[in-house]
């Protein structure tokens, strides 16, 4: 067999839901776009090798993938640490992806023991031991899950050599150089501060009082939109800030303020630039913006 | 003879570890390694955070979570004396996108497990573009899943009361050109016929496509023997298009929640669940059984739970859902309120269930609730009825069915006919 | 550059003359001719600088917003200070100026809550007091997110607070008071903090 000059692949999964493979499923793509790459092993996709393979073997690998969040000891696969194996392939590798908020910074199933779980590189936002040995080549994807698109994108842009500008947190600037409320259908309500009353509405905003995170949270959501046709604030569900080293914060579906006041600012607006705008704006009641947009007729 | 086997890829892992006497299985032990926490997670949290939380049990079923988590609070809800009632608009777009979730997993295991696992055991080659129907099919219909619920995977848009999306015509619309385009990819690819000559065809032998491929190869492995566990089968979830209920030789619709029992395992991370002590199977097969769909019926009658008759199950659950998915979408009446709760009590106490069928059976989520924020919260998970090692009683419903295998590739065949997934059993 | 600085010192002028009346005479009674008498202006040309006296009672109400919120402002930007220092030195910049300047607090409590026809329209709300409004709000904010003060409405918090330092205020304006009222900061900031403190 012709020997491959594809470059070579590995995903390897930690303590996850398997939320971003799936994810990364669901790209229109995905067949074509992994064709393009030899897979060495995936989760989902045919692969020569087994996960026994895997662990066992020192096999070659351009694209470390990771998912899931880490512990030192006491997640094995196959009576292997998978921390060590995901270390020893990441030390090979030209490029480790850490996909999803776990693998990133801990995510969801950090918070069942902080002490010994976390993220890859980072634990929240402080960075760890392996940070140190791979940060020259690390680039993060949180997202809980990681948008399809992130996913297929930064690999595409590997392969055709593009320049990948990253963030404080080595998150490809691209995507999360926007925050999830540009491109929300309801930034008009919170540009004239007016709140969702109740859940199940097409009208107001959900930062005041529905935890809404989207202001201050990294990713281009509401401007690619999920699944190619949707997005959390385009249901009515707050952004829950999933792409940030502090998710899941407590408290999900509520605001926290401070004496009424939201206690996170929208991404570099100073608190009294923002409580000059919102004092003038909820100073005028716009009738348009209180009413539904649709009225069907009974 | 023991011997261990590796389950991986799409299922997350387990390990099944062998006996065999006589060059034929006689008892398998199932384990997962590793739990996650999920329910100490939650521990202490506002109890709405459950509805975020719980869908990252499972990157396959997570839709399924969140309805049993809303279903659970609402029900703490009810019986802490506050009215909770559902518009059939809201029933109605829950109902669409947990039916979208089950199809799309059920196109991936179909596509992607049991058809490759199939030729696996027949020694042939699989043919590449099976990965590609399981992309386009699954990911066409949990796309309008997420003109509702926002997103897939982990969308949390069923709130207490209701849902949080309020769609209008136009995405009705777009919802229902998608679920049309999959019926089209069912009718050329999946059953080579019209859903129309599907209901009239009497016989498995008339079904096409590649439905018929299956089929022709479990023939020849004599799938209508193989598999069978205890022919006992339970729903428990309560669904327009479900029947809850419990089959033991007779039917009984008489169901008490007292019954069902946790019961952790040693080797295993995962808990085994009974109902009177007893194990019982969950899922598509238990589903229509119960819903008494006669062309399910006429094969169980034939070939009793096979694994003949459970993957057909699952084939045919997925025919009936997209043909129910579009009457929720013809039905549905944009006017009523998408949400009647307008106010979550700020400090409650309550203890709910919460009860769905996912696609791979009934799915229980449990809380108590202190002072709005969660004392305790407990998650059962259709694998821990159907991959469970068993009681000291009996052996799991999988195990059972694994018994008499002539090889391990035959056994973890019967094994997946159950739909693994690890993530969910450990929760 | 000039014309507009001039114009704008002009408009001050007006504002301060207008602010005396209005909280001597009381807003009917006062006229834009009073106004104009006052300092040595035609009547026509203080129109030149507003339009009509309604504007000319919001446009006050926006001057003396800045002038307090801007003291404030200056506290809020001390991040040495405790929180109970913080609201002693409020305390104290708002009866310095209830007792050099009486007219802006009279204004505020004479005309601005007791005449709420006049400000609407771009006035409406408390559009016009902005300026002071959200160096308040910013007070309570970083109060409570350094842990000092106890999280609640904002309302709740404002009234007790500013409730509080305007009936002192009245009631010195109304010569009721035994004491001269900067005796009272001391007392009067110490029941502040207790009533909000975390």
């Amino acid at each position: 067999m012709a020997k491959s000059t594809k470059l070579k692949i590995l995903w390897l999964q930690s303590i996850t839901c398997n939320g971003n493979t799936h994810s990364f499923f669901s790209h229109p793509d995905f067949v074509t776009l992994m064709q393009k790459f030899e897979v060495i092993y995936h989760p989902l996709l045919d692969s020569v090798y087994s996960l026994e393979n895997v662990i066992n073997k020192k096999l070659a690998c351009d694209i470390l993938v990771v998912e899931g969040a880490f512990r030192e000891t006491g997640m094995q696969k196959a009576n292997q640490e998978i921390y060590a194996i995901a270390k020893s392939y990441a030390k090979k590798a030209k490029h480790v992806i850490t996909v999803g908020n776990c693998s990133t910074f801990g995510g969801v199933f950090r918070l069942y023991d902080t002490e010994s779980i976390g993220g890859f590189c980072f634990n929240d936002e402080t960075p760890n031991e392996a940070y140190k040995l791979f940060k020259k080549k690390l680039i993060s994807l949180p997202g809980c899950p990681a948008h399809p698109r992130w996913i297929g994108n930064l690999l595409s842009m590997i392969l055709s050599q593009r320049q990948i500008l990253l963030d404080n947190f080595h998150r490809p600037l691209e995507v999360y150089g926007y925050n999830a409320h540009a491109g929300c259908p309801r930034s008009e309500y919170f540009e004239w501060k007016v709140d969702s009353k109740n859940y199940g509405h097409k009208e107001g905003c959900l930062f005041y009082e529905y935890g809404c995170q989207a202001p201050y949270t990294h990713a281009n959501c509401n401007k690619i939109l999920w699944n190619e046709v949707s997005s959390k604030t385009r249901v009515g569900t707050p952004c829950f800030g999933c792409t940030e080293p502090y998710f899941p914060k407590k408290d999900l579906w509520h605001t926290n303020t401070l004496m009424g006041i939201p206690a996170s600012m929208p991404m570099g607006v100073p608190r009294r630039a923002y409580l000059t705008i919102t004092g003038i704006a909820k100073s005028f009641s716009i009738k348009r913006l209180n009413e539904p947009i649709i009225k069907y007729k009974k | 003879m023991k011997v261990k086997y590796l389950i991986e890829k799409i299922e997350g892992e387990a390990e099944l570890e062998f006996d065999f006497k006589n060059g034929l299985v006689d008892n398998v032990n199932i384990s997962f390694p590793f739990y996650r926490g999920i329910e100490e997670i939650l521990k202490d949290r506002d109890v709405m955070d459950a509805l975020v939380i719980t869908p990252r049990v499972c990157g396959i079923c997570n839709h399924a979570h969140l309805i049993a988590s809303v279903r659970a609070i609402e029900n703490g809800l009810s019986k802490a004396g506050i009215n909770i009632y559902l518009t059939q608009k809201a029933i109605s777009l829950r109902e669409f996108t947990l039916s979208c979730e089950i199809v799309h997993s059920h196109f991936k295991w179909f596509y992607l497990v049991a058809l490759p696992q199939l030729l696996n055991l027949d020694g042939i080659k699989k043919p590449d573009n099976y990965i590609l129907k399981a992309s386009w099919a699954s990911t066409n219909i949990v796309k309008a899943l997420a003109i509702f619920s926002g997103q897939w995977p982990h969308a949390s848009y069923a709130v207490p009361g209701g849902v949080s999306c309020d769609p209008t015509y136009e995405d009705i619309i777009q919802a229902e050109a998608l679920v049309d385009e999959v019926t089209r990819f069912v009718e050329n690819e999946l059953i080579g016929m019209s859903i129309d000559e599907y209901h009239k065809a009497k016989e498995i032998s008339n079904i096409k496509g590649d439905m018929a491929t299956i089929f022709g190869m479990m023939a020849k492995q004599n799938m209508k023997e193989k598999g069978k566990s205890y022919d006992r089968f339970v729903v428990l979830g309560e669904h327009p298009i479900f029947q809850s209920g419990l089959y033991n030789k007779k039917y009984s619709n008489d169901i008490s929640f007292a019954h069902i029992k946790e019961q952790t395992q040693h080797n295993s991370k995962a808990k085994s669940v009974t109902y009177k002590d007893m194990c019982y199977e969950v899922g598509p097969l238990a589903r229509a059984i119960l819903v008494k769909n006669d062309f399910i019926l006429n094969l169980h009658d034939k070939y009793k739970d096979s694994a003949l008759t459970r993957v057909y199950a699952r084939l045919d659950e997925t025919i009936r859902l997209l043909v129910y998915m579009k009457s929720l979408l013809a039905n549905l009446n944009v006017k009523e309120l998408s949400c009647t709760l307008a106010k979550m009590p700020k400090a409650f106490e309550a203890s709910g269930v919460g009860i769905v069928e996912a696609a791979r059976g009934s799915l229980i989520h449990q809380s108590i609730i202190k002072d709005g924020k969660i004392q305790k919260y407990n998650i059962i998970t259709p694998t821990q009825w159907n991959l469970s090692s068993g009681t000291q009683k009996e052996a799991g419903v999988a195990v059972q069915a694994m018994k008499g295998s002539v090889s391990i590739k035959e056994a973890t065949f019967v094994f997946r006919t159950f739909d693994v997934c690890s993530v969910c059993t450990t929760q | 550059m000039k014309a507009e600085t001039k114009r704008g010192k002009k408009k001050e002028s007006i504002i301060k003359a207008a602010l005396t009346l209005f909280s001597l005479n009381g807003f009917h009674k006062t006229t834009i001719p009073d106004i104009a008498r006052r300092i040595g202006m035609s009547t026509g040309n203080i129109y030149n600088y507003f339009a009509s006296k309604d504007i000319l009672a919001q446009e006050i109400i926006k001057y003396t917003s800045e002038v307090l919120g801007t003291e404030i402002r200056k506290i809020n930007q001390q991040e040495t200070l405790s929180t109970h220092e913080k609201i002693h030195k409020i305390v104290e910049v708002y009866f310095t100026m209830a007792t050099k300047k009486p007219e802006m607090i009279e204004y505020f409590l004479r005309v601005y809550l007791s005449h709420r026809e006049v400000f609407v329209g771009e006035c409406d709300k408390m559009i016009c007091v902005a300026g002071f409004i959200t160096e308040i709000m910013i007070f309570f904010a970083d109060g409570v997110e350094c842990g000092d003060l106890r999280d609640q409405d904002f309302f709740s918090a404002f009234g007790l607070f500013m409730g509080y330092l305007g009936g002192m205020a009245f009631l010195n304006g109304e010569a009721i008071l035994p004491r001269a009222l900067e005796d009272y900061i001391d007392d009067i900031a110490y029941n502040i903090y207790n009533a909000l403190k975390a």
